[in-house]
């Protein structure tokens, strides 16, 4: 089989995959206003430890949702482990089950970068409350590179684009939000602590082949140090 | 640390990706799965080639070993465990 990077993730089940795992969310969390009447969105919500973190610490409305079965399977056990009501189904950000002005909140930790962006942002727009939050940590193209570096990229990690941090500006803004605020993430090598680190819920069966993708992803983030990086988005 | 104790930090860090350093030293890379009285078993994340520790050993006292639900460890064998800071996008 020819698995993907997203592939690789769902049987892994990495929890916290994003750039700044669990923690920079927990970070982005603590600056905005959520309380137990919030409705929040956990857009490709992986196996859920984003959606279980805030469901548990604010007690708010959370939904999640994702295109992979089986990472929504895993979110599943996680949520139903912790006795925690969060609402969780399999869906496309490009079409989002959800009514008009559903949300007061959307989170997109590192999803939106492998979607269709000219779908998901206005489904994003569609879906939250005229003063709703959405908040994004997402890849940026930080400096020009050769057609060929920009395809491997691409190609490995299925990106449809692979967008600079002023791209994504326009993309926001076309789909309708006023105020973007930006603010560029450092992956940083510190040891990792044990409440952040990624956690795993692997699959029965792991194919050796997935290896060779950990392996391509950590070759790919070395050489590119410098030339893709990561940027929050905050937008309303 | 003694063989309970890292039979007790290897419970604590299930589900989470370490390096293991053997007394060998052999160097271990992957996701805890379970751990029994003697053993801790590893999902790997890296192909053997790229390690001392997979691909050869089998399953002496201290030595590691493929076998039902990954790659056991012998707890006795082991001089340090860190959990692994990795990046994904």
């Amino acid at each position: 089989m020819n698995y993907s990077y997203l592939d690789f993730l769902a049987l892994f089940g990495v929890g916290g995959a994003h750039p700044g795992g669990l923690k920079l969310t927990k970070q982005l969390l603590a600056e905005e206003k959520v309380t137990k009447q919030t409705s929040l969105l956990d857009v490709g919500c992986g196996t859920g430890q984003t959606s279980a973190y805030i469901a548990h610490h604010y007690g708010c409305s959370v939904h999640a949702l994702d295109c992979n079965e089986i990472v929504v399977e895993k979110a599943q056990q996680r949520f139903s482990t912790l006795k925690l009501p969060i609402d969780v189904k399999v869906g496309d950000t490009e079409s989002l089950p959800y009514p008009d002005a559903s949300f007061d909140m959307i989170i997109s930790e590192s999803v939106t970068s492998f979607t269709n962006i000219a779908a998901t942002i206005p489904e994003f727009k569609r879906t939250l409350r005229p003063n709703g939050v959405l908040l994004a940590i997402e890849t940026v193209l930080e400096q020009p590179i050769s057609d060929e570096e920009k395809n491997q990229i691409m190609t490995f990690y299925r990106f449809p684009q692979l967008l600079t941090e002023a791209e994504w500006h326009t993309a926001f803004t076309h789909a309708g939000f006023k105020q973007i605020e930006i603010s560029t993430y450092q992956p940083s090598t510190d040891q990792t602590d044990e409440q952040h680190a990624a956690d795993f819920t692997l699959s029965a069966d792991i194919d050796e082949e997935l290896l060779d993708i950990m392996e391509e992803h950590e070759e790919i983030t070395k050489r590119y140090e410098g030339k893709i990086g990561y940027r929050v988005f905050r937008c309303s | 640390m003694s063989v309970g104790q890292y039979h007790s930090l290897c419970q604590r860090y299930r589900g989470k990706a370490v390096e293991i350093r053997c007394n060998d030293g052999k160097v271990h890379r992957g996701v805890i799965q379970r751990v029994d009285r003697n053993r801790v078993y590893l999902q790997p994340l890296n192909r053997s080639r790229n390690l001392g520790g997979f691909g050869y050993g089998g399953y002496g006292r201290y030595g590691g070993g493929y076998g039902y639900g990954g790659w056991g460890v012998a707890l006795g064998a082991i001089a340090g465990i860190a959990l692994l800071s990795l990046f994904f996008i």
